[in-house]
């Protein structure tokens, strides 16, 4: 076992009782101060990779190391070192906010007087200082996973597990979310978040693992999926009659039309290729009345690596939510968790 | 945080919660029990002109048995608590907060027993009211509760079992006309020399049977050895083997982590 890998995976497999096989051998590490982001689509696994680091679910094979500890042979040492917010919020309806934080500083081991003002200082923290006393049953979906997140943060974990933390939160509880990750991040803490939502991924995480099917489709910085599994296109608009021109022009790039009358040419090597290739068309002699740029994105990794289609939510561009769209590649419809 | 110290953090919780829902908490046991006792004494009453019926005053005779009816009419809750737990994903955060199966289950089992006492108490007063002479006198009720919360306990482990091993909230509640049949097949209404051979027989395989005799030797008396160690005998045995198999449907249903 190497210490300095705060999250250590080997093979990891699931099958569920009924035939379902959530994990096919999956594998990765995550470096100390690291976030990790694990990005897939609904019923990829995520939840399960989740639920067996998080010591609640027992694998069917392969290991799981949480800062050195093995996760089923010594789970009471990884649950002293983590925090958790797994894909449900886990409340009870009848406890009040204050009191599920106290509870569970209580459980981790502080005093009464601490676990008073750990409780206050997260209520602060997380906007439910106004809420505080009233029963959950009550809160607001956006309350709840906020409290669910607090209930997390009790005692300061060195290793924080997010399960889609931001999956229904409005703007605001987004942000918040955010932010502390940045700052959990800052201050050194090791982040494991997954997500559905490629924004997220793509400007919380150091790194991202694509999971599909079971199984890491691929794994690096954001920068480095794009540039091995992305694709750089320029687009041009010009008169219909230069079509040809331009693709004798620059070729062996391949062009396709698209709507409005442009062009898309996809950039053989990446954005590098791009000067080129904006050469080639400037030699052509074409008169060019548009061109724009377009560098890989997180987005078209994951088309490419998962055949599932991506939707822009309603929510704005920033929050690409990957949606059941099959294309292709049949996806499996395996436990949600 | 030690696993009693676990135990104390989870009893208090549920009980702040009952005291969220004193009605079905607290109330909801005290309903039946009383209702029979005050129907029974009122219409029944000349079941004591049968020859060989050891009292004139059939309420005297049915108060020890109704308080320990409290226990059976009373547990549940804490089961159907426990299953709402797993549903919600509180159980969840409770094992990731490390909490020991056994404080998660005794806490549970002891919320039950707490609900019993009030239960158990205001039958004792409408006994007394309705003129049952208490023979054994203090130390006969002092004893008398201990067997009510023992017995609410190994009851209301029939009630983990079913919910741990179904993991269905409204399973346990299946459970609860199961007290009506053990009534009758038991020495509740009528002394075991009025009974039917063959509910004689059945009766000596009911633990109520034994809990009721126990109960009448500890308040009308006479409080011998027999009836209170073979009633604490089958209570004990009976809450081994309920919480030994809820703890192991726990394990199963939590892969043993």
């Amino acid at each position: 076992m190497n210490a300095r890998f705060a999250i250590e995976v080997d093979e990891l497999t699931k099958q569920f009782a009924g035939g379902v096989r959530a994990l096919d051998g999956v594998s990765f590490t995550v470096d100390e101060g690291e976030v990790f982001g694990y990005l897939g689509r609904n019923g990829a696994g995520k939840s399960t990779t989740v639920r067996i680091l998080t010591t609640l679910l027992r694998p069917t094979s392969g290991t799981a190391r949480v800062l050195g500890h093995d996760v089923i042979s010594d789970a009471g040492a990884v649950r002293k070192v983590f925090g958790a917010a797994l894909q449900e919020a886990a409340l009870d309806e009848l406890m009040t906010g204050r009191e599920h934080l106290e509870m569970a500083a209580r459980l981790a081991g502080l005093d009464k007087a601490r676990s008073r003002e750990r409780a206050a200082e997260l209520l602060e923290s997380f906007g439910l200082r106004a809420a505080a006393d009233r029963i959950a049953a009550g809160y607001s979906g956006g309350m709840r996973r906020r409290l669910d997140v607090a209930m997390a943060m009790v005692r300061r974990p060195e290793v924080l597990f997010l399960d889609e933390p931001t999956t229904g939160l409005d703007p605001q509880g987004r942000r918040a979310v955010w932010d502390l990750v940045r700052d959990l991040r800052d201050s050194g803490s090791t982040v494991f978040l997954t997500t559905q939502y490629l924004a997220e991924a793509d400007d919380l995480s150091g790194r991202v693992a694509v999971v599909h099917d079971g199984r890491v489709a691929a794994i690096g910085t954001s920068q480095e999926l794009k540039d091995q599994l992305g694709t750089t296109t320029v687009r041009v608009r010009v008169s219909p009659a230069d079509e040809h021109r331009i693709r004798e022009a620059v070729a062996p790039n391949v062009v396709a039309p698209v709507a409005g009358g442009w062009l898309e040419i996809t950039i053989e090597g990446g954005e590098a290729a791009v000067p080129a290739v904006v050469g080639h068309l400037t030699g052509a002699e074409v008169h060019v009345d548009r061109l724009s740029v377009h560098p890989p994105s997180l987005e078209d990794v994951f088309v490419r690596l998962t055949g599932t289609q991506i939707e822009t939510s309603a929510g704005g561009a920033d929050v690409g939510k990957i949606t059941a769209v099959r294309r292709g590649l049949g996806v499996p419809t395996g436990p949600g968790r | 945080m030690t696993p009693s110290a676990q135990l104390r953090l989870l009893l208090f919780r549920s009980l702040r919660e009952g005291g969220r829902n004193p009605v079905l908490a607290y109330a909801l046991p005290i309903i039946i029990p009383l209702a029979v006792l005050v129907l029974v004494a009122k219409t029944l009453y000349r079941v004591t002109d049968l020859p060989g019926f050891p009292t004139s005053n059939y309420a005297e005779w049915m108060t020890p048995a109704i308080i320990m009816l409290t226990a059976m009419t009373g547990v549940g809750y804490a089961a159907t608590s426990l299953v709402v737990d797993i549903q919600s994903g509180f159980l969840d955060r409770l094992r990731l907060l490390d909490v020991r199966p056994v404080a998660l289950l005794m806490s549970r089992v002891l919320f039950d027993v707490v609900r019993v006492v009030p239960a158990g108490a205001v039958l004792l007063v409408v006994g007394l009211l309705l003129g049952t002479n208490l023979e054994e006198g203090v130390l006969g009720v002092v004893l008398l509760f201990a067997l009510l919360v023992l017995w609410a306990a190994a009851y209301g482990g029939l009630y983990f079992v079913v919910a741990l091993t179904t993991g269905n909230a409204q399973a346990p509640l299946a459970l609860a006309p199961l007290f009506l049949p053990l009534q009758f097949i038991s020495t509740q209404f009528v002394p075991h020399s009025l009974l039917p051979g063959w509910v004689q027989a059945v009766s000596a395989w009911n633990p109520f049977t034994y809990m009721v005799d126990a109960a009448r030797a500890m308040t009308t008396g006479p409080m011998t050895l027999a009836p209170v160690a073979k009633a604490v005998a089958v209570a004990v045995a009976m809450l081994v083997v309920t919480q030994t198999a809820s703890l192991r449907a726990y394990k199963r249903a939590t892969g043993g982590l």
